[in-house]
Order: structure tokens, then C-alpha cells, then sequence
């Protein structure tokens, strides 16, 4: 662990110096009064609203979207995972195809098209449900996720060893069975560092929502230039690569901490 | 719902789709030379333990890692703009931006791809026998000249497979470049759009096009793989 922490005082550390040099350098004599308005504007980059009252938009979106998105991608990537490795092949092939597909389309575009493909809102039971952007954000997110959770389950399962299947199988159990209860129990430290990854792929990727019309931080970033002029966009943009940073490092951090501990422990 | 794709038989909308093809696949190719160059330049700062630039690249990797591309490419937008620098045209004396749209993407597609491949490589590197190494020293090459000659040319063949999976990341994140106005495919796709009205069939066909071109990536990079193989070195 102290190498961890180390490596996570020197990033921390660095790239923070690293960014105020660069805000100095680009602002000089004006960085005290440039750094005061950004400021100023913190809880409305952070939480959408101007006084922390609500958390609905900016930073916090972020957060809620890659959240539901992740969950979404779980439980859609394990079928599709377990379709992958499944023995016959007219569910295996199509499984395959849709995997290398998901993972193979850029982001932005499946964000467009599930802009244009999901209906402005869709009725159940004679009630009408709007779908908000948020919503079609959260899908278009965990689409291509799917693909890459489906990687990482099938990378986890294949790790077993066989004897456990066939041990499993020696005991009576069906497939489904040894999968749910021997194998996948067992894959879940390998699977975890790998989720993890996944996770903070996801979230750096949630910074494409803007384009759905969601209130993400990028697009309140816009609000904010829009009103207070071209001049603090360098500053504003700073201060939203920290926040992703501040997020996503202890995330990277974390899973190499415990890649490490599972490697050891194997 | 049924798909019309009368539009396509449009010269003017073909003409915009392949010209936004053509500034992807340049954009892709030359994010990728930036790519390779700062991936080894960083690697071999690790890899060789130089004194003095081995945390500098840490940050750098962990910066770039960590954040989302499309705020690195609105930062580098605004940033290098309000610098301003500027080259003078030779023909016609005019003053062009130096950091336009199309600069700024094939930096923030090097830079944060650049870093991710920092790690690949090096890892690559740690997976070159020991007893090769040893060996190169024996013959009496010095630290540079194995690096050089043995390590590097070895340990990017042993990193293929995850330099494949970058690559493919890079082409999909150059899509952003859309966001700066610079007339890629997305672009295309977008004006097409905003004149047709039919958005679903744009991007069904445009989400087939990057498909295919990253597929027709990864059919290189495999053709590759098996042209620069060294029987007894990766798969």
C-alpha cells in the first residue's frame, strides 16, 4: 500500500501544481480576480443551483448518470456475459457480434442515435412516461458499457480453473448452477479491479452527455461562460479537469491497490 | 418505423459524408503518430529510470488518465487560442491560427491515448525476458543501445493487443471533434441532419461507418501483428 500512496500524494500533489502553473500562466497579473469568480461559481458547477440546494445538475449529474448507467450495464453485460460463454452456438455467435459491435461503436454516436431512436415518452398501462434526456444520456452510456462488462465477466469465469467446473459437475450441478454458485463467486476478486476500470471509464465518458441536452457540469460549464464572458472559458475548463481528476485517481488508485493484493494472493 | 435513405443518392450529402471520412481517418492517423511518440518517449523516461523526469511523466500520465478527452480538447481550444499564436501564410501573407480546431483534436486524442499507451508500452517492456536483457548487456551493448535494439523492438510486440484496443478507442474518441467544428464525419452527419430531418437514419449510418473503420483498424494492426512477429515472442 505505501507505494500507492505515494504515487497518490505525487499525483495529487503534481497535478495540482501542475494546473495552477498552467492558470498563472495563462492569466497572469488577472489570476487573483479570474480565480475569485470561478469560485463563485462552484456550487453551481458542482450541484446545478446556485446555493447547494438542490443536486440536479452539473458535477452531481455526472455522478447519478454514470451510476445508473453502471447498474444498467451490470445486470445487461452479465446476460450478455453469459451468453458469451454459453455451449450453444446460435446463442454464443450473435452474443459475440453484439459484444465486438457495442465495443467497437464510438460513444458520442450511440448517445446520438438513442437521442433520435428512444420516443419523447412511451406509455405503459394508459399512463404517459416522458423520457427525460437524462434518461436517453443513462441508456446511450451503458450501451457500450455493456460490451465491455460482458468482456470482464467472460475474462473472470474463463480464470477458473476447469477442474472447478468439472468437480461442479461431478456433484450433480447444472451449468447455470456451477456458473451462479462455484465459478462466479470464485471470479469475483478478478472481476473486481476490472469493474472498476470499467466504472471510471464510464464516468470520464459521461462528460459526452452534454450533447443530449442534459444539465451536466459541461453544459452549466457553457451556461457560465455564456454569462460571465469568453475570458474565464481556460478557467473554467481547469477547474472541471481537476474535479474529473480528483474523481477519477483515487478510483485508478484503488484498483491498483487491490489488482495487486489479488495478484499476490493468487 | 421505416428507414428512408433517398438522401444518399444526393451527390452534394455523398460528397460531405466522404470528405468527413477522409478528415476522421487523418485525424485518427495522425493522433495516432502522436500517440506512439509520446507513449515511448514516456515509457523509456520509466523504463530507464532518468533521473528527474520520472515523476514529470507520472503526472503527466495521471493527468491525462484521469480525465474525460472532451474537457482536455475544450481546454486546449480555449487555451491555445487566447495564447494566439499565429503563422503567416507564405502565399498570401494572410495570418492563420496555428492551434486551429484540427490541431487542437490531434493533440487531445495524442495526449490523453498518449498517456494510456505510456502504461501499454511500459508494460510491454517489464515483459521482455530478463535473460534476453542479460544477454544484450553480455554482448556489450550498452543501456540505451539495448533499450534501442532489444527491449523496444521486442516489448511493442509483446503490447499489440492492448495498442490494438487503443487504437480503437482513439478512432471513437476523434468523434469529438465535431464539438470544435472540425468537419469530420459527425460533422457531415449533422449538417446532413439539420437539412434532411432524418436523424435516425443518419446516425444508424454514420454509428456504421466508424464500425467499419475501426474494423478495417484492427484487420491492420492484425496483418501487422503477423508481419513483425518474432517466433517465441507473444502469441
Amino acid at each position: 500500500m505505501n507505494a500507492h500512496v505515494k504515487i497518490f500524494l505525487v499525483g495529487v500533489l503534481g497535478v495540482t501544481l501542475v494546473l495552477v502553473a498552467l492558470f498563472v500562466a495563462v492569466y497572469g497579473a488577472d489570476s487573483g480576480a479570474i480565480l475569485r469568480d470561478v469560485a463563485g461559481r462552484t456550487p453551481l458547477l458542482l450541484s446545478g443551483s446556485a446555493d447547494f440546494s438542490a443536486f440536479e445538475g452539473g458535477f452531481a449529474a455526472n455522478i447519478v448518470i454514470s451510476l445508473w448507467a453502471m447498474a444498467l450495464a451490470a445486470v445487461a453485460g452479465t446476460a450478455l456475459g453469459v451468453g458469451m460463454i454459453s455451449q450453444s452456438a446460435v446463442i454464443r455467435g450473435p452474443s459475440v457480434l453484439v459484444m465486438n459491435l457495442l465495443r467497437n461503436s464510438p460513444w458520442l454516436v450511440v448517445l446520438y442515435a438513442m437521442l433520435y431512436l428512444l420516443p419523447f415518452e412511451v406509455r405503459i398501462f394508459g399512463r404517459f412516461i416522458e423520457i427525460s434526456p437524462m434518461i436517453k444520456a443513462t441508456i446511450g452510456l451503458a450501451l457500450p458499457v455493456t460490451a465491455n462488462i460482458a468482456e470482464v465477466f467472460r475474462g473472470g469465469v474463463e480464470s477458473v480453473p476447469t477442474g472447478q467446473w468439472e468437480s461442479a459437475r461431478a456433484l450433480g450441478y447444472r451449468r447455470l448452477q456451477i456458473l451462479r454458485r462455484v465459478v462466479v463467486p470464485q471470479a469475483i476478486p478478478i472481476m473486481t479491479p476490472n469493474l472498476m476500470t470499467t466504472y471510471a471509464m464510464l464516468f470520464i465518458g459521461s462528460s459526452l452527455v452534454v450533447v443530449t441536452g442534459t444539465h451536466d457540469v459541461l453544459s452549466v460549464a457553457r451556461t457560465v461562460i455564456a454569462s460571465d464572458g469568453d475570458h474565464v472559458a481556460t478557467a473554467v475548463y481547469l477547474y472541471i479537469l481537476y474535479l474529473f481528476f480528483l474523481f477519477c485517481f483515487p478510483i485508478a488508485i484503488l484498483t491498483r491497490w487491490l489488482e495487486q493484493r489479488v495478484r499476490v494472493r493468487k | 418505423m421505416t428507414l428512408d435513405y433517398a438522401w444518399l443518392l444526393d451527390p452534394l450529402y455523398q460528397r460531405w459524408l466522404l470528405n468527413g471520412i477522409s478528415t476522421t481517418v487523418l485525424l485518427s492517423l495522425l493522433g495516432i503518430v502522436l500517440m506512439f511518440v509520446i507513449g515511448i518517449i514516456g515509457a523509456a523516461f520509466l523504463h530507464l529510470n532518468v533521473r528527474y523526469l520520472q515523476t514529470p511523466t507520472t503526472i503527466f500520465v495521471e493527468l491525462f488518465r484521469n480525465t474525460p478527452p472532451l474537457v482536455q480538447l475544450f481546454f486546449l481550444y480555449f487555451m491555445l487560442s487566447d495564447i494566439g499564436l499565429t503563422l503567416t501564410d507564405p502565399a498570401t501573407g494572410r495570418s492563420i491560427p496555428l492551434f486551429t480546431g484540427f490541431t487542437c483534436v490531434v493533440l487531445s486524442l495524442g495526449l490523453y491515448n498518449g498517456a494510456i499507451a505510456v502504461e501499454i508500452i511500459r508494460s510491454g517492456l517489464l515483459a521482455v525476458p530478463s535473460q534476453t536483457v542479460e544477454g544484450a548487456r553480455a554482448l556489450g551493448y550498452t543501456r540505451l543501445q539495448t533499450f534501442r535494439h532489444v527491449e523496444l523492438p521486442i516489448g511493442l510486440r509483446l503490447c499489440i493487443p492492448p495498442m490494438a484496443s487503443n487504437i480503437v478507442s482513439l478512432i471513437k474518441t476523434s468523434s469529438q471533434a465535431v464539438l470544435v467544428a472540425v468537419a469530420d464525419v459527425m460533422y457531415g452527419a449533422t449538417q446532413i441532419m439539420l437539412e434532411t430531418f432524418r436523424n435516425l437514419e443518419v446516425m444508424l449510418l454514420i454509428w456504421v461507418v466508424y464500425l467499419v473503420i475501426t474494423g478495417v483498424a484492427v484487420l491492420i494492426v492484425r496483418r501487422i501483428a503477423a508481419a513483425v512477429r518474432i517466433p517465441g515472442y507473444g502469441s
